[in-house]
């Protein structure tokens, strides 16, 4: 059990709910990159950098707010780098090969926000993600950061046959998604992490894999939740979870956009 | 900022180019023996560089039963075999859901999505091109329940993969950790740096004047970490970890190496010791025209006026750059240096660079036994780690 840390903002950009629209693959398309910096940037990273200015404009803050040597960066995602891998695969070296690391996906993040701190790169599902949230909540307590913000992002369109073919590994439609929380030192309250194998271990009725803690946290601060709450998932046979308690009401609303 | 609980390195399992266990290993490193040789395994003859730190063949275990046919897991096994023999770890001798997996890797599974997608291979292969794949196939070798972790910081993952691990036991999620870093070498990441131009195709000459770039490997290399008060016999300890972000370029150090010198003084703080306390340095050094000077530039900075008095080297022209795999070699290689009081050198350095003016041990190794080794590590992404050991010498 560690400090509980405050949370400054919440960004979430996600495809529509599974109700909305019918399909395997429920897609957000491509962002239209602002700097021309990251024309060459995959969709993954595009959809990081704008999770980011989502969170931003959640908290009401600057970007300079969140840059510098202070700020840790603590990424999570399933599947994302799969398609820069399948591209790179089967397009013959059209890609750079750089980007189909997944450590180029904050690394993005990182260079436009002048983000300069300790850093992770957890591969899994939603446990991938609650584990990023508690190392952030070491990291701060020990006073390795002053800031931490857990970045996840999930694509699949460009892997949809793929996925097609594997329906039975899932419940419900991927949903693509990029989600950012910004975390800082709290003052009270306390968060508390727990992992376990269980087999056959599922949830959720759509899967946004990495993305899904993040979206039910924004889900849960846009309905202003006080006191303690839960965000767990699971992956491959674990289940992880997170009980955080607050001492103060969440409010401010989170940023939910379908494209 | 508080110092860490130190944590104990207990055992190591290692593949590699020049050795499939620990005292091999060990022994090429010592002696300046080569594992680089032309890739035989899969095709080459369309790329620049056709040779690399391969492994011709794994020898450590004949009977793959139950076992993923999936390179990357088979080097993971075959490393985990060693250390649970060493360790005395199979049966497990604590409750398997308190032991741990944590695996570093740049690369994961990906030549199964190589291969099923080329259609060399089945396409329900492609779960294994996942980047977790091969940890929790190793997870289940092992019998172990607890979290079965995969972390992906690019060639600095080894590095990585150490500290979330030894964060598991400071945080009593588990109460035994196996972690390290592995990669192989395939189609996928030869093309890659092929096309990146980063490939020599001479040999690797860390810091020399004549250093034109970096040969790839393959390995696997896995520590047994445990808390103190439970490690009966020990290797060292790991004392600090510290990473930080360039966030200047994707696929190039910063100019100036402020993120590995950030990424060292992070080390030194977890750790609880000053610059003055490290007496050897196990270097990145790839041997590519960028990363040296930066790195050196970075070490001399962060240990300040004694830098030129401590030895540092880089075994990469011994293997290759084994990527995921590599920090966790580094480490182990720290640790057998303060055991047998002995440094390797570093290979093929004949013509020094005049920005790279610190003591590499050229050539061959040289007697002495570091008690405090710093190891430092960089990657795609920016990403820069730094290690802090203590030999148990």
């Amino acid at each position: 059990m560690t400090r509980a840390p405050a949370i400054r903002g919440v960004g979430l950009v996600r495809g529509p709910a599974a109700s909305e629209r019918g399909g395997d693959v429920l897609s957000l398309g491509r962002p239209a990159p602002r700097a021309s910096r990251s024309r060459r940037a995959t969709r993954e990273c595009l959809l990081a950098l704008g999770a980011v200015e989502a969170m931003l404009e959640d908290a009401g803050a600057t970007r300079a707010e969140i840059g510098g040597d202070g700020t840790a960066l603590l990424f999570a995602t399933a599947a994302a780098y799969a398609a820069s891998n399948r591209s790179f695969i089967e397009g013959g070296g059209s890609i750079y090969f750089a980007y189909t690391a997944p450590a180029v996906v904050p690394a993005e993040v990182a260079i436009e926000f002048a983000v300069a701190g300790p850093y992770a790169v957890f591969i899994g599902g939603p446990p991938a993600t609650l584990r990023a949230i508690w190392q952030a909540a070491i990291l701060l307590e020990t006073g390795a950061c002053g800031r931490a913000l857990i970045l996840s992002v999930e694509i699949f369109d460009e892997c949809a046959d793929l996925y097609a073919r594997a329906r039975r590994f899932r419940r419900g439609p991927l949903v693509e998604a990029a989600a950012c929380l910004w975390l800082e030192p709290g003052d009270a309250g306390h968060l508390s992490f727990q992992s376990a194998r269980e087999r056959g271990a599922r949830d959720g009725a759509e899967e946004l894999f990495a993305c899904a803690p993040l979206a039910a946290l924004a889900q849960r601060r846009r309905e202003g939740l006080t006191g303690a709450f839960t965000l767990s998932g699971c992956w491959r046979g674990e289940r992880a979870c997170i009980e955080w308690s607050l001492p103060e009401p969440i409010t401010a609303s989170a940023r939910d956009t379908a494209p | 900022m508080k110092p860490a609980e130190p944590i104990a390195i207990t055992a190591a399992g290692v593949v590699t180019p020049i050795g499939q266990d620990v005292e091999a290993f060990w022994s090429s490193l010592a002696t300046g023996a080569s594992g680089i040789s032309p890739i035989e395994r899969f095709p080459v003859a369309d790329l620049r560089v056709g040779h690399g730190g391969e492994v011709k063949k794994l020898t450590r275990i004949t009977s793959w039963t139950r076992v993923p046919d999936c390179r990357a897991t088979r080097f993971l096994i075959s490393a985990a075999d060693e250390l649970v023999c060493q360790a005395g770890f199979r049966p497990l001798p604590v409750p398997a859901s308190r032991v741990a997996v944590v695996v570093g890797t740049a690369l994961g599974g990906v030549e199964e999505g190589e291969r099923a997608l080329a259609g060399a291979a089945p396409r329900r292969r492609l779960r294994g091109a996942l980047y977790d794949a091969p940890a929790h196939a190793l997870a289940r070798w092992l019998g172990a329940t607890g979290p079965a972790i995969t972390v992906c910081t690019a060639c600095a993952s080894g590095a990585t993969a150490l500290a979330v691990g030894a964060d598991l036991l400071r945080q009593r999620e588990a109460d035994a950790v196996i972690a390290g870093g592995y990669d192989i070498l395939c189609r996928f990441v030869m093309r890659g740096f092929d096309a990146l131009r980063s490939l020599t195709r001479e040999v690797v000459r860390p810091f020399d004047r004549r250093r034109n770039g970096l040969l790839l490997g393959e390995a696997a290399a896995l520590v047994l970490l445990l808390r103190e008060a439970d490690a009966a016999a020990r290797l060292g300890r790991l004392l600090g970890y510290g990473s930080a972000s360039d966030a200047a370029h994707i696929a190039a150090p910063d100019p100036e190496g402020r993120g590995l010198e950030r990424a060292i003084r992070a080390s030194f703080a977890q750790a609880g010791i000053a610059p003055a306390d490290v007496e050897f340095v196990s270097a990145h050094g790839t041997g590519t025209t960028v990363n040296d000077p930066i790195e050196t530039a970075a070490l001399k900075r962060a240990l300040g006026p004694r830098a030129h008095a401590i030895p540092v080297n880089s075994i990469k022209p011994t293997m290759g750059h084994t990527m995921g795999a590599a920090a966790t070699l580094e480490a182990i290689m720290c640790l057998l240096a303060s055991r047998h009081g002995l440094i390797p050198p570093t290979l093929n350095l004949e013509e020094p660079d005049p920005d790279c003016d610190l003591d590499y041990v050229p050539g061959v190794a040289r007697a002495g036994r570091p008690r405090v080794s710093l190891s430092t590590s960089l990657g795609f992404g920016g990403c820069n780690a730094a290690l802090v050991l203590e030999g148990a010498a």
